[in-house]
């Protein structure tokens, strides 16, 4: 029986190539977006989840309480880590560590730029990454001890075995020896560094302020003990903060290591998503391809189903029963479905490279026995999915009726497959409409810009000689050519990075608490990256006293409640500032939130990084007079520099990601529905030709067929944007209410792609029914 | 073998009702060779499908090989009608994706027949049919009447109690009718019941009586002196 049908099946397939063929490739792109999405998502869901402790490894997080809301961060204070493992007796490990950096080390004449940080003795024994000589356990244990990954190794004492105590010079100062090589990490760990050194003795070395429990700066993960109950543990370090400082507006609690990658987002101390929505939107866009797919192949099958007929009608005569026919074009659909499978893994292979590109992943085809088990699953639903309504449409034919010549499709077939047709298109626009907004949010981003600019500006470390000699830099800086201006400051102005609670000004609720971003600059950095005053006057070595001065941004002069700003004094940290200026707001935090109050500070001794403004049209010629010039500074160090828009834009990698991809989706989407489209078409062409004879006959021109055979199609269009606006627009809102900053959503981008799709459509029609209104109308008529 | 009292059927649209048989009585005892006449939308056809199992009557009793099985379901019709029903058409029916080997085995595979059987009894039916040679032939590489002969080869593969003919010489010129009218008397004398529908006063007269219809109704039965030497 089978066999029978495998061979009707591809017998079938021959005879009518033009349905094969449309069925085959819309399939198969089908399956090769679902068969990336599958790997990206598989990916986005191991990412991680690489320890063998997975389920005991825990990030402490903090909720940090402030008068506008619940602010959630990862930063705790510097020794949380070590006083959870001896006070907490579920907690069997901690280790603390910083936010990796770029550094210089140096090996004899070797000099390089190598990204690394600090981290507590217990880190490799909680994090097991494989290491290739030394052990988990005193890898970080000496005070000069690094650690170092195997590429680093290798190029610094060509090989892994060369580099065992070794020694290194950090940063022009300190040696340490290597106590361990460590593998390259995995792509799929959220953290990548190249060294680390041992946090204890770097705590010890600033105890000062890494001591205050007040102070939030490194990260602790923990393990637990076996069998110990997070929740039980959370009850226990919830006010652990709060214990050791009693101003401590702080409530700990547990995120599972591995899920904090998906689950990171938070609203005023709530979990409420992160990445995981794009793995279900992706997952959601997946099937909806696929399903696409698997209506084309309803479509063109129930379509030709009187060409199918008579076989139908002689089987069950001869006594097949329904069972064996619903068998036979399942089948058909099912080899279908495996033929398309091997194209889709061919396309798949193809696009890879381009896909890892755009996500950003490292994802590989590997045919493991677990993939090829949900290959072939996939293959198998989806053949399922594609030919159950034709197997059962078509075997529940009465044979009777098509051995008369009876059988015609019904009103309710009909709506059937134009209904299918309206959910194919209504999914298209959708996936346009999303396209096209999440294209103009990150273009309005992009447009609208901070608020200062980006563009121009370069920064790079203020290392090395720099820390003593940056007036001497900046002189001569300044005169370069294509430098335009010249400063530093205490960090990149991308995102929330340095933030106090420490304001104080008259009239203030002692109850309110509110963090500020805290920025220290040096003169002339306002003017280097031209942020704009509202009122007032910059920093300027004209006024002696400007050590005890602060500019505020708009935001926090609102906040503050003040009418004339300008010569009033606030505390900050206890000591009295004079604001001297009020800058305009700017976004130094991403669009998703509200602009924050912030405020500057003259601290050059403060200011670790260099920022830099290259005149337009000369960047290249700037970069490399700095360059020169930070090489005459600091022989033999690297000069590491970034562009701040590159930095910026880094905030919406996800979107961009999301968006770039959306936009490939979205374009399969649609094509395979116009190969959907055109075959239907086809078949109508085919089955009308009969009645545009007749019309012709009475009189029809060519135009008149024309738009009576396209109105049918444009019609099926206009219903799917009639059903698909609702959807598509609360989506939309949905995705921009995430932003504080937005675009509006207007009306224009509905009708734009309503427009586009029927435009689409009506093209994708149009040459069949130019064929069909062109026959010979005597050719047809006599046919019957 | 075929007993029908008040058969009856009617055909309902929305708006007309059109009565297509109506309390027809007929009673064909096994052996026989029975020719159905009359004009057009007379109802043969109905009677010849109903009789094969492919329709059910509205009304009336059908009792075939003394079951009745007017009120039967699809699914036992189907199970009765391939064990013992074979059906030749006007319009031969055959698959045109299937090549003759396998129209003419397709019987046996809807009974479970195995398949070193199947082949062995194929090939003797098309051997019988003469059609040994084009076994691997698709249909539209045959002419009428060999299409004809596949079509009576997959029809007796079985080995029937009962051959419903419609037409069967209907698309033939007269040299491949005559072909297949000898090849149906042969099956008759073999012992296969047959009942044919012909507009063909010389093809009914083939039979042993002749049944005529008009309006859905029964108008004459005449016994027939037997002309199958004329061949």
């Amino acid at each position: 029986m089978i066999e029978h049908a495998i061979k009707l099946a591809l017998r079938n397939f021959m005879r009518h190539k033009n349905s094969f063929f449309i069925n085959l490739s819309g399939l198969s792109t089908g399956l090769a977006c679902t068969l990336l999405i599958f790997l990206w998502v598989r990916d986005e869901l191991r990412v991680d989840k690489i320890f063998e402790n997975d389920d005991r490894l825990f990030q402490v997080m903090e909720h940090q309480d402030y008068s506008d809301g619940i602010l959630t961060t990862n930063s705790t204070p510097g020794p949380l880590g070590m006083s959870l493992e001896e006070e907490i007796p579920e907690i069997e490990l901690a280790a603390t560590y910083l936010y990796p950096a770029s550094y210089n080390l140096q090996v004899g004449e070797e000099k390089l730029r190598a990204v690394g940080t600090y981290a507590g003795k217990n880190y490799f024994k909680i994090f097991d990454y494989p290491l290739m000589t030394g052990s988990a356990v005193d890898i970080l244990a000496g005070a000069n001890n690094i650690a170092i990954s195997e590429t680093l190794a290798g190029s610094l004492f060509g090989s892994v075995e060369e580099a065992m105590g070794q020694s290194i010079e950090y940063e022009g100062s300190d040696i340490y020896s290597v106590s361990g090589v460590f593998k390259d990490l995995p792509s799929n760990s959220t953290q990548q560094f190249d060294f680390l050194l041992p946090y204890e003795p770097f705590y010890q070395e600033n105890i000062e302020w890494m001591s205050n429990w007040e102070s939030n700066f490194p990260n602790t993960a923990i393990r637990l003990k076996k069998g110990a109950q997070a929740a039980v543990v959370n009850g226990k370090i919830k006010d652990f903060i709060k214990g050791k400082a009693e101003n401590s507006r702080v409530s700990l609690f547990l995120q599972s290591y591995s899920g904090r990658y998906l689950y990171g987002r938070y609203q005023n101390g709530k979990q409420v998503g992160g990445r995981i929505e794009y793995v279900w939107l992706f997952s959601l866009i997946a099937l909806f391809i696929l399903l696409i797919a698997c209506i084309n192949f309803m479509n063109l099958s129930t379509a030709r189903a009187s060409r199918r007929a008579k076989e139908v009608g002689v089987k069950k005569t001869i006594g097949a029963g329904k069972k064996a026919l619903v068998i036979q074009f399942l089948s058909e659909s099912i080899i279908l479905s495996f033929l398309s499978l091997l194209i889709a893994v061919g396309l798949a292979g193809l696009a890879l490279p381009q896909f890892n590109l755009i996500t950003a992943k490292e994802i590989e085809l590997h045919f493991d026995p677990g993939m090829i088990g949900v290959l072939v699953a996939i293959s198998l639903i989806t053949g399922i999915i594609a030919g159950s309504y034709p197997a059962f449409y078509l075997s529940s034919f009465r044979p009777i009726s098509v051995l008369k010549g009876t059988l015609r499709s019904s009103m309710g077939e009909l709506w059937v497959r134009r209904g299918l047709v309206v959910f194919q298109f209504a999914l298209s626009f959708i996936l346009i409409v999303a396209v096209v907004i999440v294209y103009k949010q990150i273009q309005f981003i992009q447009d609208q810009g901070p608020g200062y600019d980006k563009e121009q500006l370069v920064y790079f470390n203020r290392d090395g000689r720099l820390e003593e000699q940056s007036t001497a830099f900046f002189t001569k800086a300044k005169t370069m050519d294509g430098v335009q201006n010249i400063s530093s400051i205490g960090h990149n102005l991308v995102g929330q990075q340095n933030n106090t609670r420490g304001v104080e000004w008259d009239g203030k609720d002692p109850e309110m608490t509110l963090l500020f971003e805290n920025v220290r600059i040096n003169y002339d950095l306002l003017e280097t990256i031209g942020v704009e005053f509202k009122e007032g006057r910059s920093f300027s070595r004209s006024f002696g006293r400007d050590s005890s001065a602060v500019i505020f941004n708009e935001k926090a002069v609102e906040i503050m409640g003040m009418k004339d700003p300008i010569g009033q004094r606030v505390r900050i940290h206890g000591e009295e500032k004079e604001i001297i200026g009020v800058v305009k707001d700017f976004h130094f935090q991403s669009f998703r939130q509200e602009i924050n109050p912030l405020f500057f500070q003259l601290s050059p001794e403060n200011s670790w990084f260099m920022m830099a403004s290259l005149e337009k049209g000369k960047e290249k010629k700037g970069l490399e007079n700095l360059k020169s010039l930070y090489e005459e500074f600091n022989p033999g160090f690297a000069f590491d520099f970034e562009f701040l828009d590159e930095q910026y834009a880094r905030q919406y990698a996800a979107e961009q990601r999301v968006a770039s991809l959306s936009r490939y989706f979205a374009g399969f989407a649609i094509l395979i529905s116009c190969l959907g489209l055109f075959g239907l078409s086809v078949f109508t062409a085919e089955r009308r030709k009969k009645e545009i004879g007749i019309r012709k006959v009475l009189g029809a021109s060519v135009t008149q067929i024309l738009s009576l055979l396209t109105k049918e199609f444009a019609q099926i269009v206009l219903w799917s944007i009639l059903i698909g606006f609702p959807i598509a627009y609360v989506l939309s809102k949905n995705w921009l209410d995430r932003f504080v900053y937005r675009i509006d959503l207007a009306i224009w981008f509905f009708v734009l792609t309503a427009v586009l799709m029927i435009l689409i459509a009506v093209v994708t029609v149009s040459s069949q029914a130019f064929q069909a209104a062109r026959v010979d109308p005597k050719k047809y008529l006599r046919s019957e | 073998m075929i007993q029908t009292k008040e058969l009856s059927k009617v055909y309902r649209t929305d708006e007309v009702e059109t009565t297509a048989l109506n309390k027809v009585d007929i009673q064909i005892k096994e052996g026989e060779f029975v020719s159905i006449m009359g004009p057009s939308g007379c109802g043969k056809s109905t009677l010849l499908n109903i009789l094969g199992l492919i329709d059910s009557p509205s009304s009336g009793s059908y009792q075939f090989l003394d079951t009745e099985v007017a009120n039967f379901s699809e699914r036992q019709r189907s199970k009765l009608r391939k064990q013992n029903i074979g059906f030749i058409f006007q319009s031969f029916n055959l698959i045109d994706e299937l090549t003759v080997f396998e129209n003419v085995e397709l019987p046996l595979i809807y009974n479970q027949v195995s398949s070193s059987d199947r082949k062995k009894r194929v090939e003797e039916t098309l051997e019988k049919m003469n059609m040994m040679h084009r076994a691997k032939h698709f249909p539209q590489q045959l002419s009428g009447g060999q299409q004809q002969r596949v079509a009576v080869a997959r029809a007796i593969i079985n080995d029937p109690k009962l051959i419903l003919a419609d037409e069967p010489t209907g698309n033939l010129d007269t040299s491949n009718g005559n072909d297949v009218m000898k090849t149906l008397v042969a099956l008759n004398e073999a012992g296969a019941t047959i009942v044919m529908v012909t507009h063909s006063q010389f093809c009914a007269e083939f039979g042993d009586r002749i049944i005529r219809l008009l309006d859905g109704q029964v108008v004459t039965e005449n016994l027939l002196k037997k002309q199958k030497q004329m061949l």
